[in-house]
């Protein structure tokens, strides 16, 4: 769901796009963020927690919990709450601390 | 508190907890510790943690060296409940100048002569050690893969728990105010919270260590000055060894927890001066991306400042001296103290306890006499 109007805020809404969550193709609009495209698409659970891997979702909205910090084009820790769709982008729930490309075996 | 004692010792860092732990460990049991804060509060807590062998004088290998056997083992030893978390990931030292390949065959090579198995590298077999490593300007490095790092806070409440177990008193929140001496003999320690008078009095002040100096009138030819630490958001492990440039004046480590907490050596005054500078947070990044490249996605999560404790010749202070009868210093670590607290516990204690050590040379090797005398032990590998 999206909001088309507000007593305060106005929604210019930009040109649609496809972004890809886990592979699956999700109608996004130009000018939103990724976390809000995907809770629009009814997508909740965007990473889990390091040490116990409990799911976490969108939650500050402002940059600041680490809650919503995914994989958007295999790079890892991308708050989505606050980076922009982009036509074509990919974006993976994070398991994990996340993987630069150059990870060992522990 | 106790207002008598056989020793007091000023600091409680992890040079001052590990004294008082080797005091009471070989009997000398009535011991007071005097921390002006919380116990590694100061230059301990915020240092690098690094434990590193590679050093380019033999005074340093030894220390260093005697004190990675004791944190191999030191949660046995001092049966401590939580884990200091001594990590042997190895050191990679990059050299990026002629005269830097040259001073680091002569390191090795003295490395090697006292039981130290580090080896000198090509730039190519130290990418395979740590691949993200840019090798483009680099000549050579020396690695040493039982170099590593610990938990400096863990190190230090292991040692003060066991110390306190064996009767030590350590006072957190106690600040010393003045040292009591009688013609050439030192008498006690005044403090905030009262009068203790003793024998023994040991400098163990850190970043303070010349105003303590100060205090009993003796003179030291040491001074402190800041040192900046940053550290990132946590990803998973990519880097095992510390990474340091004498180029750069960098080094950098993965923690256990994921993040990477890096340090650089700045030309600032001498003061007491602990706040952070932005400037730091730009020159670190800086460097470090141009030799760890892909740390350039990581994000910084916060940053800090310590005391490096400088003496003349970047080599520690430890012993008595002449000008004060009873006032013992163990000071100007130079910025390397926590990775030789064990060696230096355990020296000091022999020293003020008259006890035999095999290292006890180091001891007369480092007394502050040697100033004085002009036999400087200059360190030529520090950050």
């Amino acid at each position: 769901m999206r909001l088309e109007e507000h007593p305060i805020l106005k929604f210019d809404r930009g040109p649609r796009v496809t972004i890809y969550f886990e592979g699956k193709p999700i109608v996004a609009y130009e000018g939103e963020t990724v976390a809000a495209a995907l809770h629009a698409a009814g997508v909740y659970h965007l990473s889990d927690s390091q040490e116990q891997h409990r799911p976490r979702g969108f939650f500050c909205a402002i940059g600041q919990c680490s809650s919503c910090m995914m994989v958007v084009d295999g790079m890892p820790n991308v708050k989505t709450c606050i980076v922009k769709v982009k036509d074509g982008m990919s974006v993976q729930v994070q398991r994990g601390k996340g993987d630069l490309g150059w990870s060992i075996e522990k | 508190m106790k207002n008598k004692a056989e020793v007091v010792i000023i600091g409680g860092g992890v040079i001052g907890c590990s004294i008082a732990y080797h005091l009471a460990a070989n009997g000398m049991k009535d011991v007071v510790v005097l921390e002006k804060e919380y116990l590694a509060s100061g230059a301990t807590g915020r240092c690098g943690a690094g434990v590193r062998q590679q050093w380019g004088t033999e005074m340093n290998c030894r220390l260093s060296s005697g004190s990675a056997r004791d944190f191999e083992n030191m949660n046995e030893e001092l049966e401590y409940e939580g884990d200091i978390e001594f990590i042997q990931g190895g050191y990679l030292l990059v050299a990026y100048t002629e005269h830097q390949v040259e001073q680091f065959r002569k390191n090795v090579a003295l490395q090697n002569s006292l039981g130290i198995k580090s080896k000198f590298l090509t730039p190519l077999e130290a990418q395979e050690i740590v691949p993200h490593l840019n090798i483009d300007p680099l000549l050579a490095a020396t690695f040493h893969d039982k170099d590593g790092h610990a938990n400096p806070f863990h190190v230090t409440q292991a040692y003060a728990n066991a110390a306190r177990r064996l009767g030590v008193q350590i006072n957190t929140y106690t600040t010393v105010l003045g040292i009591k001496r009688e013609g050439d003999k030192v008498t006690g320690v005044i403090t905030d919270r009262g009068e203790i008078s003793a024998p023994i009095v040991v400098n163990a002040a850190g970043g303070y260590a010349d105003v303590v100096a100060k205090m009993a009138g003796v003179n030291v030819p040491t001074y402190s000055e800041r040192h900046q630490i940053l550290v990132t958001e946590p990803v998973e492990a990519m880097q095992g060894p510390m990474v340091m440039s004498f180029h750069h004046n960098t080094y950098c480590q993965q923690t256990p927890h994921g993040s990477f907490l890096m340090g650089l050596g700045e030309n600032v005054e001498p003061s007491h001066e602990i706040r952070g500078s932005w400037q730091f947070l730009k020159e670190m990044s800086d460097k470090i991306t141009e030799m760890l490249p892909p740390l350039r996605h990581l994000r910084i999560v916060r940053q800090w400042a310590g005391l490096y404790h400088m003496s003349p010749d970047k080599t520690p202070i430890l012993g008595g001296t002449e000008e004060l009868q009873g006032f013992q210093m163990a000071v100007g670590f130079s910025g390397h103290g926590f990775m030789i607290a064990p060696m230096t516990g355990r020296l000091m204690a022999a020293n003020i306890l008259g006890l035999d050590h095999k290292d006890k040379d180091i001891l007369a090797t480092l007394n502050i006499e040697r100033f004085a005398k002009g036999e400087l032990f200059v360190e030529p590998s520090v950050v």
